[in-house]
């Protein structure tokens, strides 16, 4: 046991429940959350009554000018935990850097602090009626007055700039990333609740759609959907009572806030700055170093992320992500290989942030995969968001 | 190779509806000085009063020396700078610039401070050829009856470039 106080290896994930992952789901995003949410504490061989923990990110992402309804548009802690009853002490929102890893921390404290045994995670997205970021203003105040008038607006053009500095800097191209987004619907195309299951993608076809804010296109963007997940967070002597192997946090790291920009301004330096500092805390954190990791999962809501993430975690050279691409480096059907998007990411999935690569760290280190088994998944990484914008928590089948 | 929502909306044809106009900044009290100078094409730059930095957006606080009272003032600059990366817009989210697209924007440096970066549009076209560092200088459009937006344009290079320049 380290001496570091702190959660580290103490907490579980002892059971989950995905929702399909659907453009609309033709019902409201807060009844899918009930269903799911119930499923995933049945999943852990619990009731209903034995879960006192809730917490989320609810952030509903948009740039456009819907309205945020809970229950419809975002599912909060609160309005989950009201609707299933038992004895909720510990509710929760996170509203900070990183949803996903952020509301796992939130999760773990419960637990380790004793505030909660049980505790439900969930996270829900929801793609509304019309652009899921069109917006209508007519004027532009506060942080806006800076980048709207411009014409600067929207996460198409944030992620195109630094993008295209990626791509400047590296000699990089397109066809390289189509090998990524190709790979990440590979894998999208075989897991049944995606959105894309049984459709992948060419490189042909990724290389065909047309430019949107160059160089982005839209297959590098993951799809607005509908859908929900849901993880159980328990300690690690009372995971040993349940049914399914535990699957243990080992650290955790979340993005410090970056420079102050203007709005949506990320340059590639801030991103890798960001990403490199919390990598070199992930691994302090958790005592795990790139080379003990056998799953790393990468966010790549947009596909640059892919190389950024890769870079700062030092699974390959700052500069090189592009080739170790092509080369094969994270072909999951490869031997030898990272297998970085094998759970689908973002763009194999939807728009579900971050939960593909935990659900996948989960599957895979649980024994849960199914057909899509990975003989060695010892110690995964879920990353989120951006890495200068973000976190990374680090799991393993052993407590560490 | 702009014009601005006036010039475009006497051009519509009839029964159309009309062309959402582009979103116009608003300014506030801090930012007043800002556009009012954009308006008579000069761009400036809040720095702070306590420790001289140039800071863009300004805020409540200073991000280099930390004063919660740093009386940001809006400076000319120069408008030189250069380009740090940039990006052709083909589809906007905002519907008063469908009718502009596609257009490039820029990411620029601006040559009074090392990071001191700024987002415009480039008015050569969006088909002009550019590379990470090529120089600009501001320029601006006009778009509304007094209101003014800084953009850039391709500079011939200046003989301080902006890694000399040091405040």
């Amino acid at each position: 046991m380290s001496a570091r106080p702190g959660s580290k290896g103490q907490v579980a994930i002892v059971g989950y429940a995905h929702s399909d992952v659907t453009r609309h789901a033709g019902r409201p995003l807060g009844a899918l959350a009930v269903d799911t949410a119930r499923a995933a504490i049945a999943d852990a061989g619990l009731t209903a009554g034995q879960v006192d923990g809730f917490v989320t990110s609810a952030l509903f992402p948009t740039a456009g000018a819907h309205a945020a309804e809970d229950g419809v548009s975002l599912v909060s802690a609160d309005w989950l935990a009201q609707r299933l009853g038992g004895s909720p002490r510990y509710v929760a929102g996170f509203q900070g850097i990183g949803q996903i890893p952020g509301s796992v921390a939130l999760a773990v404290n419960a637990v380790a602090s004793g505030a909660a045994d049980y505790v439900v995670m969930h996270r829900a997205l929801h793609n509304p009626k019309g652009s899921y970021h069109a917006n209508p203003m007519r004027t532009a105040g506060g942080a806006q007055q800076w980048t709207v008038p411009q014409g600067f607006f929207g996460p198409l053009s944030m992620i195109a700039l630094p993008y295209n500095e990626y791509l400047q800097r590296y000699g990089a191209s397109r066809e390289t990333t189509a090998a990524v987004v190709a790979e990440a619907r590979k894998n999208g195309a075989r897991i049944p609740w995606s959105y894309w299951h049984d459709r992948p993608l060419t490189t042909e076809e990724y290389l065909a759609a047309p430019l949107l804010s160059d160089p982005i296109c839209r297959y590098d963007c993951d799809i607005p959907v509908d859908g929900v997940a849901a993880f159980v967070f328990t300690s690690a002597e009372r995971a040993r009572d349940l049914p399914h192997r535990p699957v243990y946090v080992a650290g955790q790291a979340s993005s410090a806030p970056p420079r102050r920009r203007l709005p949506l301004h990320w340059p590639l330096d801030d991103i890798m700055a960001g990403g490199t500092a919390l990598a070199k805390r992930l691994w302090e954190q958790s005592g795990v170093s790139p080379a003990d990791v056998d799953l790393p999962q990468v966010y790549d809501g947009f596909s640059p992320f892919v190389y950024f993430w890769l870079e700062v975690l030092g699974l390959c050279p700052v500069g090189e992500a592009h080739r170790f691409v092509l080369d094969g480096g994270i072909d999951s059907d490869r031997p030898g290989a990272l297998p970085a998007l094998s759970g689908g990411g973002a763009l194999g999935n939807g728009r579900m942030h971050g939960i593909p690569q935990m659900l996948e760290c989960y599957l895979q280190l649980a024994g849960r995969a199914g057909e899509r088994q990975r003989e060695r998944a010892t110690v995964g990484v879920a990353c989120a968001s951006s890495p200068h914008f973000g976190g990374a928590v680090v799991y393993s089948t052993a407590p560490r | 190779m702009t014009a601005g929502p006036a010039a475009a909306s006497g051009s519509s044809g009839p029964a159309a509806a009309p062309e959402p106009t582009r979103p116009v900044p608003a300014p506030d009290e801090r930012s007043a000085p800002y556009w009012a100078a954009a308006a008579r094409h000069v761009l400036t730059v809040a720095r702070c009063a306590r420790c001289s930095t140039y800071v863009v957006p300004p805020d409540h606080t200073c991000p280099h020396c930390g004063s919660t009272d740093p009386g940001f003032a809006f400076e000319p600059v120069s408008g030189r700078g250069t380009v740090r990366s940039w990006t052709v817009v083909r589809q906007s989210f905002l519907p008063g610039f469908r009718g502009e697209v596609p257009f490039l924007l820029v990411d620029v440096e601006l040559a009074e401070q090392p990071e001191l970066r700024v987002i415009g549009r480039l008015l050569d076209g969006p088909d002009t050829t550019l590379r990470i560092g090529a120089p600009v200088a501001v320029a601006f459009e006009d778009v509304a009856d007094g209101v003014s937006v800084p953009a850039f344009a391709l500079a011939e290079p200046s003989a301080t470039g902006p890694g000399e320049v040091r405040s």
